[in-house]
């Protein structure tokens, strides 16, 4: 299925790149305003190093980035969208910090003509009803996603494999999808849940809670994290206990030093999202939807691809 | 008011009785005070006279005993109870809101409001004005912080703040302490006023002058008995004293052979401090084995010549010379090197480290002596801290007790103590014995003396003129921040010192006139 | 005369005993309460995995006692232990080094870093007077951006199996990486109770007025105080690393508060100039059964949060009570 939708949003990217090209001359270089969260996360540092290429091998845009300090930090991101509008930029492509918080920044860079793209987190749906807003959510699906690694895990268990579940930080909406995919799958493939607790996003963390999991399931199987920050902590937790090969492993963001461990095999499944075409996606479709002056629509998903022994590099 | 016959007892204390771990602070101690009487408590420090007022003032309940307050039964749950009733003590340590202003903490119990909420800000300043007015301190503004008061001032605000309610009984903790003559004055022109308005004062008080010079009655203390009360008219200075300390006082001798042919041991010239900033000619020099007194006001500039010679502040401006050889001071560091050494002013800010033991504090300065390699020998400790504490007669429970808890007088042994470790050639001292019984003064003089005889320099501030009288070879007078001039021995007089001290004020009133 | 004399000092070497041992009483109810409700607290595998656990908290602890004991607070030992381990990860995670070379580099690299951080901590404050509270919030933004430039953000993973071994390796059945923790302890402990220089920490905490009028060097011993702290921060990154085998930016983030919570539990009071090693120690123990145990009983996460807080505060009611009896003792 992600097959599909890969073809799809790469087919759109080239009849855009086609179609900006000869509109270059006769309209004012857009103003693009990305604006992320923290860049302290490897996902969204990356991601902004994929941007700031994009912009540069495009030359057809002038892109202004703003991070935050951390990933909770949307009373900075608030003001920094306020920057943007107040600066006239045409275009706004931002990953809310917080999905109902940074409802009322959007309507109002809306309201003042800015085209805002909504990538990476969507915006809740209710809190946008409420604030009369529609707008479009480009991103991956982290539920799929999640449910994909979930999925591999549950084949290489079987029916009524035992596995525990590291969530992300309580709150954090692409933490709440991934441990919603996470639990679909669970549901779907017949596993037995045994204990589901948060290590916010962090290795050391992850390492202690999986390691007192363990003591109190010492049956259990798989286990299935939320981020690879938490699947590094993991594999070290059952190093440690002399279970390697025992109890297998899904992460999630396909980091490199998780690479390492998916091919030695200690790390059974990741789930890559792309997040360095994210943001290059998500300006791509801002810029467009800019140009032709047609507003985006509903869920635009964008590519996640699961990596496997079979598939890593 | 409860009707009562003339003379009637306003306070009676019967059978109290207050037992600390390990000592009875207070035994079966019966007592009564009189409206319209000013009752002096007189005894050595430790002889549970804080203890007492403490009781009276609601911040200790006795083990055993009853007290009565105007006929009715007086168990005060706590000091505001205490001051609801009308018994105000005002306490040696200063219970002043540091950051708030003069007229705040002087009407902190009763904020004048408007609107129910508000603080009503100019009624405010104005009877915060009308009560400064009455302890003198009519130049100060009502909106100062306390922060930025002296320590005569905040005495004085706190008196002041006693005023604020009409206390039936007020209890004055050594108010004096810190005070000049003038402002001493004072106080008692307001305490007599209370008496006359029928209030009942205590008064504690190491100055006998003042017990006998404005008291009706006075109680002796000691080690927690109430050794005799008696009319003020009725007893001398040396029967009150012998009640105190139970034995005879020998004042030291004094003994002065000072060579002033010799080189000075401490040279100062051109020298500055912040209080005279203008006129850098601060100049003298002491000579080994002399005791040279330092007289003056509060706030003179006393102090601020000792400090700058240590370097306790920042580097002192002007010259310093040691047996002839100039030397450069900036820090207390250097100064102790130079074998200088200062008991300064504040003996329990800067002096010593109370929660810490009595050994801690007696080798602060010489911990290389009770160390090999940077680890400490605490069988070394015990043994010097132990032998210096026993010459110098300190009273004590062991040398691991929290020097906190000593008695002032035994605090200052500590703090000498420390010094005497080092062999210092020069020992300043900012009034040494504030705060000290008579026992301990009497003691502290004959080791000054002893000291001066082995040759050291002595350099000593003081506000109790007789003790400089009794105590100095010589007498620098420093007035606003100058020394406005030098007494020998046999030119020194209270007068003279006086007249000295008041040199440079008088000269500002007549240009101004 | 004798009032004042008599009647401090037993009790204070009373209550000084007493503070540790409330605590330690406090352990041992926590775990007495964990080995009743669970079949699997109270086994050797469980045990040896909170040491191991703990070891982090009590070794940033053991250099933030030094630091509030001299009246100060390191909000940076955090940040800078990520930016000490990531610095240090450059030389273990680098396969073209010879091994002692790489984890000679990765020693110095990473204790280098904490102490130069630490001090640049107590240097700035005790200079310019300058509250540690804001100098090590500044730091602590420094350190982390620091981390965070260094790496771009990326983990390092490191593949050298001999910090694996040192991680994993155990005498008597112990972690190796605990009995470094409590090295660190006892090391700690001889420095605040037998040397010149602890006592001159606590003399500082209590009254550094006083003792810098007594012709000590003030600014040297708070700046120690700090760079000791910091110096316990890199230590940390190491054994994070040997534990983990990796190194990221974002690594410690918020330790600083654990250590805290850890030598104030223990009985060391934020104000300075009275607390002890073992206390920490305890603190740490505290703090890593209590998270262990709840994990076990299966309490939720919010709830193992609110009650991790609540003995936070418990314990500096403690602290006060305490204080307070000492204050009227000392009053009367």
């Amino acid at each position: 299925m992600h097959n599909k939708l890969t073809v799809a949003i790469a087919a759109a990217m080239c009849s855009t790149a086609l179609m900006a090209v000869p509109s270059l001359a006769d309209q004012a270089r857009p103003q693009v305003c990305l604006v992320m969260k923290s860049l302290a996360n490897e996902f969204f540092k990356d991601m902004s190093i994929g941007a700031e290429e994009y912009a540069k091998s495009r030359g057809d845009f002038d892109l202004k980035m703003v991070g935050m300090q951390s990933e909770t930090d949307f009373d900075a991101q608030v003001n920094a969208v306020d920057t943007c509008i107040a600066e006239k930029k045409d275009i706004i492509v931002l990953a809310p910090a917080d999905s109902r918080a940074m409802v009322g920044p959007v309507k109002r860079a809306v309201d003042a003509g800015v085209t805002v793209v909504n990538f990476d987190v969507a915006l809740d749906e209710e809190a946008k009803k409420a604030a009369g807003l529609d707008l479009a959510f480009v991103g991956p699906d982290n539920a799929a996603g999640a449910k994909e690694a979930g999925d591999a895990l549950a084949k290489a268990l079987g029916n009524g494999g035992k596995v525990v579940i590291l969530e992300g930080n309580p709150g954090a909406d692409n933490g709440i999808q991934r441990k919603a995919g996470f639990e679909q799958s669970i549901k779907d493939n017949g596993l037995e849940l045994l204990d589901s607790r948060t290590a916010h996003w962090e290795t050391e963390e992850a390492n202690t809670v999986f390691t007192t999991m363990l003591t109190a399931h010492p049956d259990l199987q798989g286990v299935m994290a939320a981020n690879d920050s938490m699947a590094l902590g993991v594999v070290k937790a059952i190093d440690a206990a002399g279970m390697s090969g025992k109890i297998q492993v899904v992460g999630f963001d396909n980091i490199p030093a998780v690479s390492a461990l998916v091919k030695e095999g200690k790390v059974l499944a990741t789930v890559d999202q792309f997040g360095r075409d994210l943001a290059s996606n998500a300006i791509d479709l801002g810029i467009k939807s800019f140009k032709d002056g047609k507003p985006l629509e509903g869920w635009v998903k964008t590519p996640i691809e699961l990596v496997t022994k079979d598939n890593v590099k | 008011m409860t009707d009562m016959a003339p003379g009637a007892p306003i306070l009676s204390v019967r059978h109290i009785s207050k037992q600390f771990p390990g000592v009875k602070a207070l035994d079966d101690i019966s007592l009564e005070f009189r409206p319209g009487e000013i009752h002096a408590l007189a005894g050595e420090n430790g002889a549970g006279k804080s203890t007492f007022i403490k009781v009276l003032g609601g911040i200790i309940t006795p083990d055993q005993g009853q007290m009565e307050l105007a006929g009715q039964p007086y168990a005060p749950s706590g000091p505001n109870d205490a001051i609801a009733r009308g018994v105000r003590v005002v306490h040696q340590e200063f219970n002043l809101l540091r950051h708030l202003s003069v007229a705040e903490n002087l009407l902190f119990e009763r904020l004048p409001r408007k609107l129910g909420i508000l603080v009503d800000k100019a009624e405010m300043r104005r009877r915060a004005r009308d009560l400064l007015n009455l302890v003198g301190l009519s130049q100060l503004d009502p909106s100062t912080p306390i922060s930025s008061l002296g320590i005569a001032q905040q005495q004085l605000v706190e008196i002041a703040r006693a005023l604020s309610d009409d206390a039936r009984v007020l209890i004055l903790d050594e108010p004096t302490a810190t005070l000049t003559p003038r402002e001493t004055d004072r106080l008692f022109e307001i305490v007599h006023r209370l008496k006359d308005q029928g209030t009942s004062v205590l008064f504690i008080s190491h100055h006998l002058d003042e017990i006998f010079a404005h008291c009706d009655r006075v109680t002796v203390f000691r080690n927690g008995k109430l050794v005799a009360t008696q009319k003020t008219a009725e007893i001398d200075t040396d029967g009150l004293v012998r009640q105190m300390v139970g034995r005879e006082v020998i004042h030291a001798p004094i003994a002065r052979n000072v060579d002033r042919s010799a080189t000075p041991a401490l040279s100062v010239s051109g020298f500055q401090t912040a209080i005279n900033a203008r006129r850098p000619d601060i100049a003298f020099d002491l000579y080994p084995g002399e005791i040279l007194g330092i007289a003056g006001l509060v706030g003179s500039g006393r102090s601020e010549v000792l400090r700058a010679i240590f370097g306790a502040d920042r580097p002192a401006r002007g010259r310093i010379s040691r047996n002839g050889q100039p030397v450069a001071i900036q820090s207390p560091r250097d100064a102790l090197r130079q074998g200088i050494c200062l008991v300064t002013e504040n003996r329990k800010e800067e002096g010593l480290i109370l929660p810490m033991s009595i050994a801690v504090n007696t080798t602060l300065a010489t911990v290389r002596n009770i160390s090999s390699g940077g680890l400490l020998d605490r069988g070394k400790e015990r043994g010097i801290a132990g032998q210096m504490m026993r010459s110098l007669d300190t009273r004590m429970a062991s040398l691991q007790q929290a020097v906190g808890s000593l008695s002032g007088g035994n605090q200052q042994k500590v703090v000498l103590g420390k010094w005497l470790l080092r062999d210092p050639q020069i020992l300043m001292l900012d009034e040494p014995t504030r705060g000290i019984d008579i026992g301990a003064k009497a003691e502290i003089y004959t080791l000054l003396r002893q000291l001066a005889d082995q040759g050291v320099g002595i350099l000593v501030v003081s506000s109790e003129v007789p003790e400089l009288l009794g105590l100095a070879d010589r007498v620098l007078v420093m007035s606003r921040g100058v020394i406005a001039g030098e007494l020998a021995h046999q030119d020194m007089s209270e007068e003279a010192i006086l007249q000295l001290a008041y040199a440079e004020y008088a000269k500002e009133q007549v240009t101004r006139g | 005369m004798t009032e004042m004399t008599a009647k401090r000092s037993p009790m204070a070497a009373i209550s000084g005993v007493m503070r540790n041992a409330g605590i330690a009483v406090a352990l041992v109810l926590l775990i007495l309460v964990f080995s009743l409700t669970t079949t699997t607290f109270l086994t050797p595998l469980n045990l040896t995995n909170i040491m191991v656990q703990i070891t982090l908290n009590i070794i940033l602890a053991a250099g933030m006692t030094f630091v509030i004991l001299i009246g100060g607070i390191d909000l940076s030992v955090g940040s800078v232990m990520a930016l000490a381990g990531v610095v240090g990860a450059t030389f273990v995670s680098n396969p073209e080094l010879p091994t002692w070379l790489a984890i000679l580099g990765m020693i110095v690299a990473s204790c280098g870093v904490g102490a130069i951080a630490g001090t640049i901590n107590g240097l700035i404050s005790a200079w310019w007077a300058i509250p540690s509270f804001i100098v090590t919030l500044g730091m602590l933004n420094m350190a982390r951006g620091g981390a965070l430039q260094f790496t771009q953000a990326n983990t390092v993973y490191i593949a050298n199996p001999a910090i694996t071994k040192f991680g994993t390796a155990t005498v008597a059945g112990i972690p190796v990486l605990f009995l470094v923790a409590v090295a660190i302890i006892i090391l700690g402990w001889f420095v605040l109770n037998k040397t010149v220089f602890g006592r001159m920490l606590y003399a500082i905490g209590n009254n550094e007025e006083a003792v810098r009028l007594a012709g000590h060097n003030t600014l040297f011993y708070k700046t120690a105080a700090f760079a000791i702290c910091g110096l316990g921060a890199g230590i940390a990154a190491i054994m994070y690393m040997a534990r983990l085998t990796s190194a990221s930016p974002i690594m410690g983030n918020g330790y600083e508060l654990n250590a805290i919570a850890a030598v104030i539990i223990g009985g060391t009071s934020l104000a300075g100039g009275r607390g002890s090693m073992i206390g920490t120690l305890l603190g740490a123990a505290v703090i890593g059964v209590l998270g262990n145990g709840l994990i076990l009983i299966g309490a939720s996460d919010f709830v193992r949060q609110i009650i991790t807080g609540a003995v936070i505060i418990l314990a500096v009611i403690l602290d006060a009570v305490q204080g307070r009896l000492a204050a009227k003792r000392k009053g009367a």
